[in-house]
């Protein structure tokens, strides 16, 4: 099963089961949650691996890191994998430092999370 | 410095202007009260005895009297010739129309003269004729109808009525606490003071300070007294009362060298009175002040028979109108000051004066009006001032145990020439002392280099390179100390009397604070410093036994936690630097001490000046995202200063952190942020503030590895990291003391 990109109105798109969501230039409050929505709602849909596409953003607060571990812990309860990717380094050491690191797969590109994340979304046999 | 004005007439002024010294700002003050930008009405001035209150006020006339155009000055001084309330308040009328005329007319010499009231009636300005007669006719039908309430009111209203028909004045009323004496049906005071802050016509009130306020309010509060500025007098600073000294001695003629100079300085305790006093005995005997015996031998003179006894007689015969009674009360006082400390039990005065409770609530008022001794409930204490404590001295031996003069006069000679030393030394030492009282009164949260208060660091790694090489290695130290803000200090002597017998008053002073913004329990410290002194670097026995000294005051005086702090000019030994580690006190030596004093003035020389160049400041409101404008303008200056990109990404995010705690929760009623940044050579200092509750200050020594998943918290639980982030991406993260919210300031330190 797949979603098409052309479905989503939101930057956000789907690939097979595996939902890419993408973050803004500033992850706070209000975009924290918007990406919260996106995910629970395409896990809502069966998508059972996130990408979440850090590559605009240049700035993460601790509510936006919070939100994200509501969006790691709602995952886990959905079966689905998550997978962060294009982060920059301040946002990948930002997020080691508070921990997210060791909740999630981290890729330097889409395509590497999309590669890793791939089997893991596969059907499972006699699905 | 002398007080210049262009055109020097003297008119109530005992002492030219460019000799009256040590008074510039309260004089400024009083003569700006009746200018429309000074924007006070009334003032109290409150004296301690012979500060020259009184000579203050004349110079005030004097000055405003000189200014042409401006208010009219008013100078009253109530006087123990005032039998009645209604006679001080006629004397008051006619002050009043006598220097508002002299004053319009520009005619000083009117001032000191006592024409009638028809006769300035005569003399009035034709545009003041009309209120002048007015105010006269009044005056003379209120004193036909007997009505004594009535008549004062009009008398102490004439300010008023003169300001009705335009003319401004500026009221002083002096020597306030003879009103208490004066006949009659009512308390002048209140009456004064009500009708002072209900004028509208600027005006002071000068009175001793330890009685002014209850002879104003009377019974009852008077309605404004208590919102009124308030100036203090007190005795002349030193330097100020030499310059008094050096200019008397050569307005008068008088010989005198620096020696005894500073010797007349010191033992009459920088009083302007007592030096005037004994610098015009000086001149009306023709005696030189060429040396301490000089000297001396004119101040037996003058406390056996001379101003000095003149002054303290009258204000005993004051207290104590009957001979029986007088003699009783030189005794007490005498054998007080004898005894332990100068203080008795207020029982044991009361029976050794065989008075009744009213007459002596009545004396004990006035010794405390006068500062002659201090009446606290239980106790008395006779006031240790040194040439009070002469006067008692000879006057009990003269008048009560009826002493040969030659013997009191001669054994008071020789005593007073071998305190001279004594007394000169005491100067110098007190000099020479480094002031701790005033240097950890200057503490304030400030984060200072640990080597500063550690002499085996300093030794270390400062010890003998030049100062600036020392500076610029301690602003590039990381281990620091935060200093408690610092709320009270005082001499160690304050608390605890007995510490004097082992060093002077001002070497060991006691500091109350605080380590923390919070003013809570758990925050409370006592510092307590000491200066040790040791020629050569200090020995671990001296610091032990210094220690030892200081625990004993710690625990007579109830401090709970406290920080000992020794200061050794030379420094310490090896092993005492041991031991104050061991005890974990601190220890410096004097150039630890002037580093540190020069690091706190030039700190509190920012927190309190405006922003200087280097420093910008945005104000956001709290609102949706403002914490991206911070963000970007603070990226800005990190460029400009060269941070590296990973470095200016955390400065960014600390700063987003720190707009959103302080958004999150200040609960500011007025929903701004206020940003400043203050760029330094090798740092950057971000300060974010808000007005509202204060912000939780603990923070967390280990920011890292925050999220823990198992944990089972919810987001909201996750929340609260902001702190613990700002203190990981920054070098120095601090909470400061602000009254009305909460300050965080970041430091980031400039790496290239």
């Amino acid at each position: 099963m797949s979603e098409s990109l052309a479905d989503t109105t939101s930057p956000s798109s789907a690939v097979e089961d595996v939902a890419i969501v993408y973050a803004g230039d500033y992850v706070n409050k209000m975009s924290g949650q918007r990406i919260e929505r996106e995910c629970l709602q395409r896990m809502e849909r069966g998508c059972r691996a996130l990408v979440i596409n850090f590559r605009d953003t240049e700035l993460v607060n601790s509510i936006g890191v919070s939100i994200l571990l509501g969006v790691i812990d709602a995952a886990e309860d959905h079966d689905t994998r998550v997978a962060f990717s294009n982060m920059s380094p301040h946002t990948v050491k930002l997020f080691e430092l508070l921990g997210l690191t060791r909740l999630v797969v981290l890729a330097d590109s889409e395509e590497a999370a999309l590669a890793i994340l791939k089997e893991f979304a596969a059907p499972s046999p006699g699905h | 410095m002398p007080v210049k004005s262009p055109k020097q007439r003297r008119i109530l002024a005992r002492t030219a202007p460019e000799t009256f010294v040590g008074r510039g700002e309260q004089l400024r003050e009083l003569s700006a009260l009746g200018s429309p930008k000074s924007g006070q009405q009334g003032l109290l001035l409150l004296a301690a005895p012979q500060s020259g209150a009184t000579e203050l006020l004349r110079q005030t006339f004097d000055e405003l009297f000189r200014q042409r155009g401006g208010p009219t000055p008013i100078y009253f001084a109530f006087s123990r010739s005032d039998a009645a309330v209604t006679s001080a308040a006629r004397r008051f009328l006619h002050t009043f129309i006598t220097q508002t005329v002299a004053h319009r007319r520009d005619d000083p010499a009117l001032v000191n003269a006592s024409p009638s009231l028809r006769t300035l009636l005569d003399l009035a300005a034709p545009q003041d004729y009309e209120w002048v007669e007015r105010l006269i006719q009044s005056f003379e039908r209120a004193q036909d109808e007997g009505d004594e309430r009535a008549l004062v009111r009009l008398c102490l209203g004439a300010p008023q009525q003169a300001a009705s028909a335009g003319v401004r004045t500026v009221v002083m009323f002096d020597d306030t606490h003879l009103v208490e004496r004066l006949r009659g049906e009512s308390g002048l005071g209140p009456s004064l003071a009500q009708s002072a802050v209900q004028s509208g016509v600027p005006f002071v009130i000068a009175g001793p300070r330890r009685r002014l306020f209850d002879l104003l309010n009377g019974h009852a509060q008077t309605v404004g007294l208590d919102a009124l500025r308030r100036l203090h007098l007190d005795r002349l600073k030193e330097s100020d009362a030499r310059t008094l000294a050096d200019g008397l001695a050569q307005r008068l003629g008088v010989e005198m060298n620096d020696e005894t100079r500073d010797l007349l300085v010191q033992q009459l305790e920088s009083s302007p009175y007592l030096i005037a006093a004994i610098l015009e005995a000086a001149r009306t005997t023709a005696t030189r002040l060429a040396s301490f015996r000089d000297f001396q031998s004119l101040y037996v003179d003058e406390l056996l028979g001379g101003r000095v006894f003149r002054r303290y007689n009258a204000v005993l015969e004051e207290v104590a109108p009957s001979l029986t009674l007088r003699r009783g009360l030189l005794r007490v006082l005498h054998e007080s000051a004898q005894g332990n400390g100068g203080k008795s039990p207020a029982e044991v005065w009361m029976k050794r004066l065989g008075t009744d409770a009213v007459e002596f609530e009545r004396v004990m008022r006035l010794l405390h009006m006068h500062e002659l001794a201090s009446f606290h409930a239980t106790y008395v204490e006779t006031t240790p001032t040194t040439v009070w404590r002469d006067f008692l001295r000879v006057s009990y031996r003269l008048q009560v145990a009826a002493e040969p003069r030659a013997l009191v006069v001669a054994d008071t000679l020789v005593e007073t020439l071998k305190r001279a030393p004594r007394t000169m030394a005491r100067h110098y030492r007190r000099e020479a002392a480094l002031k701790l009282g005033e240097v950890m009164r200057g503490f304030n949260f400030e984060r200072v280099p640990k080597s500063l208060l550690r002499y085996d660091r300093f030794l270390r790694m400062y010890r003998g390179l030049p100062r600036d090489e020392a500076r610029a290695g301690l602003d590039a130290e990381t281990d620091t100390v935060l200093l408690p803000q610092i709320v009270h200090a005082a001499s160690c002597a304050s608390f605890h009397p007995s510490i004097t017998q082992f060093c002077d008053e001002e070497r060991c002073s006691v500091a109350h604070g605080f380590e923390s913004g919070e003013y809570t329990e758990g925050v409370e410290v006592v510092w307590i410093a000491a200066e040790v002194e040791s020629k050569l670097e200090a020995g671990r026995a001296l610091v032990g036994l210094w220690l030892d000294r200081l625990e004993q005051v710690a625990q007579a005086c109830g401090f709970e936690r406290v920080r000992f702090w020794l200061i050794s000019r030379e420094g310490f030994s090896a092993e005492a630097a041991e031991l104050l580690n061991e005890r974990e006190a601190y220890g410096s030596c004097s150039e630890q001490l002037d580093l540190l004093t020069a690091r706190l003035s030039a700190s509190s020389a920012q927190g309190a000046g405006e922003a200087s160049a280097d420093e910008f400041a945005i104000e956001l409101p709290m609102s949706e995202d403002t914490e991206l404008i911070a963000a970007h303008t603070v990226e800005q200056i990190a460029r400009r200063m060269e941070f590296q990109p990973e470095a200016i990404n955390q400065i960014k995010t600390a700063l987003v952190e720190a707009c959103i705690n302080a958004a999150e929760h200040s609960l500011s009623t007025e929903r701004k942020i206020y940003n400043r940044f203050r760029v330094e050579d090798d740092k950057l200092v971000i300060t974010v503030s808000s007005r509202g509750l204060s912000a939780p200050v603990s923070l967390s020594e280990n920011g890292t590895q925050l999220a823990d998943k198992n944990g089972g918290e919810g987001s909201k639980g996750r929340r609260g990291w902001g702190l613990k982030l700002i203190r990981t991406l920054m070098d120095d993260v601090e909470f400061e003391r602000v009254d009305d919210g909460t300050r965080l300031r970041m430091t980031k330190y400039l790496r290239k």
